[in-house]
């Protein structure tokens, strides 16, 4: 499949996201002659282990960022990430039902990343605002950016730069309070290999939410 | 005869059947004929390595259990998550000559065993399933399997296992199913589970069954018969 990269808007320090700096994102694409192909929708979910009988031994050995994410892509999908231990499983949908039935760990918290795609050339774009299901209050904004032609994450690697230059250079004309950030992920940490695959768009999402986490709790 | 409704995700109910009581080895080979006659399709060779696993103390509402069945017959090994509720009860329960169950499944990339030992299950119990398999159409979509059950003797190490009870194979008969159409695969699996009565005792789980009578003379006949007739 193709190579894609997941950027997450970093703010400012003292500054911090809205849904302005999203509005001016998306003219951006707009002004780059990028074609509108419609909305995207992926849920990130973290879950946290039910613990009946108190047991401090058990908590302590329990992962603490256990995440669940359905992709737009891969609608018959799910997968589950553990970051701490560089652990992705790509699985059908009918696992969440059987987590359902297990009873061992339940939802604590789930997020939205949404909005719109783009055309523009061989590459696909997708500006997203995440924010909490059942809610418009914005947590973060994402950045999806496939290139089509292209599946090796090596042979990707100049062509994706060099398009993230013209599109930060683009961005920081608006001067907007922040910049977007590309991380740089080991993915042979995870088992995973040069072909692009889902299992490596899951592990972007974990990575880019934990920054999320990260900036959040330093702006307060 | 135990029955098991299984749900597959989004695709319908599954109906899960299989004999409580297992067929002696030597009558393996005249099963695997008359099922060449009653199915018309060439069966498949099965090898599952089974792992059992259970919740830690403490760990979640009540304690659970899951299934990871590894298909050893693929060129890469496929990797299936497995879970398998309680049973129906109440008076329809009771009524019916069949043990209801509800199984859910899903397929796993292979890091499945980690990522549940990291979610707190440990290993109870592992198994290797060895035998083979029919698909076919018969009222419903049908699957019939004969295999060994065989344990480990060191640890994953699915080239040393020995059977459970030698001499001894378990079938299964299994189709799916839903809401809708549950009364009629009932008795499409169960009218197909009365040509194997020659052969095998169905009965619920729970009951105290016997060989059945006819075994070894259905064997003979059907060996002699050398398997040409579809029923």
């Amino acid at each position: 499949m193709p190579l894609k990269w997941l950027l997450h808007w970093q703010p400012n320090a003292g500054a911090s996201v809205n849904s302005q700096i999203l509005t001016e994102v998306s003219q951006c694409a707009d002004s780059m002659n990028g074609v509108k192909e419609g909305r995207w929708k992926s849920t990130l979910t973290f879950y946290r282990p039910v613990i009946r009988v108190q047991d401090q031994a058990l908590t302590s050995e329990l992962p603490r960022d256990f995440l669940g994410l359905s992709m737009h892509d891969q609608p018959n999908k799910y997968y589950f990430i553990i970051r701490a231990q560089r652990l992705v499983l790509e699985a059908d949908l009918s696992i969440q039902s059987i987590m359902e039935k297990l009873q061992s760990y339940k939802t604590r918290v789930a997020l939205n990343f949404e909005g719109i795609q783009y055309r523009l050339g061989d590459f696909q774009l997708r500006v997203g605002k995440v924010a909490p299901i059942n809610s418009e209050s914005l947590r973060g904004i994402v950045l999806e950016v496939e290139y089509l032609p292209i599946s090796s994450l090596e042979k990707g690697r100049q062509i994706m730069a060099e398009f993230l230059e013209i599109w930060q250079e683009a961005v920081s004309k608006r001067s907007l309070p922040g910049h977007f950030m590309h991380m740089e992920t080991n993915f042979a940490d995870y088992g995973l290999s040069d072909h692009y695959s889902s299992q490596h768009t899951a592990v972007q999402y974990a990575i880019v939410m934990a920054q999320l986490i990260a900036s959040a709790q330093l702006r307060s | 005869m135990h029955l098991g409704l299984r749900r597959l995700g989004s695709t319908p109910l599954t109906l899960k059947s299989f004999l409580t009581y297992g067929i002696f080895l030597q009558h393996v080979e005249a099963l695997e004929i008359l099922l060449q006659g009653l199915c018309g399709v060439q069966r498949e060779r099965l090898r599952t390595h089974e792992l059992c696993l259970k919740s830690a103390p403490n760990l979640g509402a009540v304690a659970s259990e899951v299934r990871l069945l590894c298909d050893l017959e693929q060129t890469e090994p496929t990797w299936t998550v497995r879970h398998v509720g309680g049973a129906m009860r109440g008076a329809g329960a009771e009524q019916i000559s069949v043990l209801v169950r509800t199984m859910v499944e899903s397929k796993v990339s292979k890091n499945v065993l980690r990522l549940f030992y990291a979610l707190g299950y440990k290993l109870d119990h592992e198994l290797l399933r060895v035998g083979f398999a029919f698909h076919f159409q018969r009222g419903a979509q049908i699957t019939v399997t004969v295999s060994s059950v065989n344990k480990m003797l060191k640890l994953h190490s699915t080239d040393e296992a020995v059977p459970v009870t030698p001499g001894i194979q378990l079938v299964e008969v299994t189709a799916p199913a839903s809401p809708e159409n549950y009364t009629e695969v009932v008795a499409a699996v169960s009218s197909f589970c009365e040509y194997l009565a020659p052969l095998l005792h169905l009965s619920k789980p729970g009951i105290s069954t016997r060989v059945v009578p006819t075994a070894a003379a259905a064997t003979a006949s059907l060996m002699l018969d050398g398997g040409g007739t579809t029923l």
